[in-house]
């Protein structure tokens, strides 16, 4: 995973921020996926999930996320993605019907701001 | 209470020992059949026979340890506590000490009433010693000594024969030490060379390593791996010293770069913070180094070098030259060491060459000279593996002094039509990636169009990779044409796609349609083949 991309991690009280940087494919999906999972603890409210240095991203990357997704509502907890406006990655997640299924925001703030 | 042997009687004069014994004494130190044994054997075996036939009480060996000057306990008979507690005496200092310092024969009668250091000497109730100096072409190489439980003078004539299993001993010493560093070295050495260099997609590598003709290897090494953002990184470096210390350095020298490579860092901060560990570790840490960061996707390389020869760079047309590159210091010297990497465009079809100083250097001319034999061999075309079969051919004598290394690396050139087999793997997509957006580019796709090709041929070639079910080695292929404007991807693979599961099924074929103009995909009873195709400088459907 280290190769490929890299998780940087932020706590914010019960808000946990995680930014993927690198590519994310269906080599690394499983261990980052899992990454992001430990992330959650009882007392967490909602994931921040940053895509802004995110270089590569595909159905195997848009799986997880959607996968995460589900199993935060069903954990009554939120997940959020940061995507700046105009970039591949927002393309991609358009494509694949994600925007609308999960909320994004331009910048960790915006997410922050919509979760306070 | 001390004497030098000089004082001793002359041997000969002794009546203790027969000549007919004498005789058979010789025999039993100077005995073929010894040579056979190992180090350990041979020492055992020898300190044996000096207690029966100097009916001595105990008998040790201590080997001196030239960089602590330190004589360490190696054998004992009758005080195997020395071993076993790894008794240490400084050079100069104590009964053994003194005979490694002044090289010769030293005997005590009263130990009682001598310098002695080791109490384990006492402790055993040892009340005479007698020892003599391991030589081998006047090199200490340990001390051998003998002791007796009862005040006991030894004559010169039992120092002559302890001094001749002693110059038994040392021959026998060397050989083995010199024989068994050697092979520790060389094994340690192999597994710190990388095993596998066809592992970066789109380029080629190829290495030589030549190890010294003689006793140890010197501290030459290299490495090819994947660094942070999928760039490929190759290093060579020259390690001072030789043998197994330089190999030690060597071993944490490969960890530390590949640790601070693949976390990402610039190729001049991997270098600063190499070196501060490396100064850390001490004085004989000292390496030479060249770091070069390949990106084939920019296709260009940023090198840093550290106190080493300036890396060649040959041409697609064949043309050799030096990249001229700020040397800093060598690695380990001053924690202050700075470290600039440079930029050189890395073209497809051109070759950097990394060496170490044994190809260039020989000791009848100047370097300038070996750096000008060496570009003016390199000129000319042929891949990765030529030029260093060429270079070997030439450049190395089959008895050299020092060791050779040498690395090479090439840009694979982009063909007009992309076409390759890749093993049904996760861990090949990120290469075969980098090999279509290079291609893309090449083709003059945008930046967005390049991005929803490669994502679209991913989705399929990952597809192949997940529906490799079946049992044994599987691969897909991937050829990819472009005519007229139009990008046309086939991607083909033995198995057959499973019926997705799932709330997720179908999303990649989903991507796939969004991305591209047109997707085929038709599953017959040899696999699965899909056709994508779009074309360029237009809206995706």
């Amino acid at each position: 995973m280290s190769l490929l991309a890299r998780v940087v991690e932020e706590q914010r009280e019960d808000i946990s921020i995680a930014a993927i940087e690198g590519e994310v494919d269906a080599s690394n999906v499983q261990e980052l996926g899992e990454r992001l999972r430990t992330l959650l603890t009882n007392r967490s409210t909602a994931l921040i999930v940053d895509l802004t240095e995110t270089t590569y991203l595909d159905s195997a990357g848009i799986n997880m996320l959607f996968e995460l997704a589900g199993e935060l509502t069903d954990r009554q907890q939120r997940l959020q993605l940061v995507v700046p406006a105009a970039t591949p990655v927002l393309r991609m997640l358009t494509i694949a019907g994600l925007i609308g299924a999960i909320t994004t925001h331009e910048t960790q703030d915006a997410a922050l701001a919509a979760l306070s | 209470m001390i004497a030098d042997m000089p004082n001793l009687p002359a041997p000969g004069d002794s009546p203790d020992v027969a000549d007919g014994d004498r005789l058979q004494a010789l025999e039993r130190i100077t005995d073929a059949a010894l040579a056979s044994l190992s180090a350990e054997q041979l020492l055992r075996e020898l300190l044996l026979r000096i207690t029966e036939i100097l009916s001595s009480d105990t008998a040790a060996i201590l080997l001196l340890d030239e960089e602590s000057k330190l004589l360490h306990a190696r054998a004992a008979k009758g005080i195997e506590e020395e071993v076993e507690q790894g008794v240490k005496i400084p050079v100069g200092r104590g009964f053994a000490g003194r005979i490694a310092a002044q090289r010769r024969a030293v005997f005590i009668e009263d130990v009682d009433h001598a310098d002695i250091l080791n109490p384990i000497l006492r402790e055993k109730g040892i009340r005479s010693l007698l020892g003599v100096p391991l030589l081998v072409e006047d090199r200490v190489l340990g001390v051998l000594h003998i002791g007796s439980l009862v005040p006991r003078r030894f004559t010169g004539e039992e120092a002559a024969l302890l001094q001749l299993a002693a110059d038994r001993a040392a021959i026998a010493i060397e050989h083995a030490t010199l024989y068994e560093q050697r092979q520790l070295a060389e094994q340690l050495q192999r597994r710190l060379l990388p095993t596998d260099l066809g592992f970066a997609t789109g380029m080629q590598l190829a290495s030589r390593y030549l190890p010294a003709s003689h006793e140890s290897l010197g501290g030459d090494w290299y490495d090819a791996f994947v660094g942070g953002n999928g760039k490929v990184v190759i290093a060579i470096g020259d390690v001072v010293g030789h043998g197994i210390p330089a190999a030690a350095v060597m071993a944490q020298l490969r960890t530390a770069l590949r640790a601070y490579a693949v976390e990402g860092h610039a190729p001049g901060e991997v270098l600063e913070l190499v070196n501060r560990l490396m100064t850390g570790i001490g004085p004989r840490a000292m390496t030479t180094l060249a770091f070069a960061l390949i990106d084939t996707e920019r296709t260009s390389l940023e090198l840093v070098v550290a106190g080493h020869p300036p890396p060649l760079m040959i041409s697609p047309a064949g043309e050799p030259s030096f990249l001229e590159v700020a040397a800093g210091m060598p690695l380990g010297v001053s924690e202050l060491a700075r470290y600039e990497a440079q930029t050189f465009a890395f073209e497809p079809g051109a070759m950097v060459l990394l060496y170490t100083d044994g190809l260039v250097e020989n000791r009848t001319e100047p370097i300038d000279a070996g750096l000008e034999r060496l570009r003016a061999l390199a000129a000319g075309g042929g891949g990765v593996e030529a030029l260093c079969s060429k270079l070997v051919a030439r450049l190395v004598p089959s008895e050299r002094h020092d060791d050779v290394a040498m690395l090479a690396a090439r840009i694979e050139p982009v063909p007009e039509r992309l076409s390759g087999s890749w093993p049904a793997e996760r861990g090949v997509l990120a290469g075969v990636r980098q090999l279509l957006r290079r291609w893309l580019e090449t083709r003059g796709a945008t930046a967005d169009e390049i991005y929803d090709i490669v994502v679209a041929c991913q989705e399929a070639c990952a597809n192949a990779v997940e529906h490799a079910y079946r049992p044994g080695q599987h691969s897909f292929e991937l050829d990819a044409t472009y005519d007229g404007g139009r990008v046309r991807v086939t991607v083909r693979d033995q198995g057959r796609w499973r019926p997705q599961r799932g709330t997720h099924r179908g999303r990649g074929v989903m991507m796939m349609r969004g991305l591209m103009d047109s997707v085929d995909i038709e599953h017959t009873d040899e696999g699965t083949t899909v056709v994508l195709e779009r074309m360029l400088g237009a809206e995706a459907a």
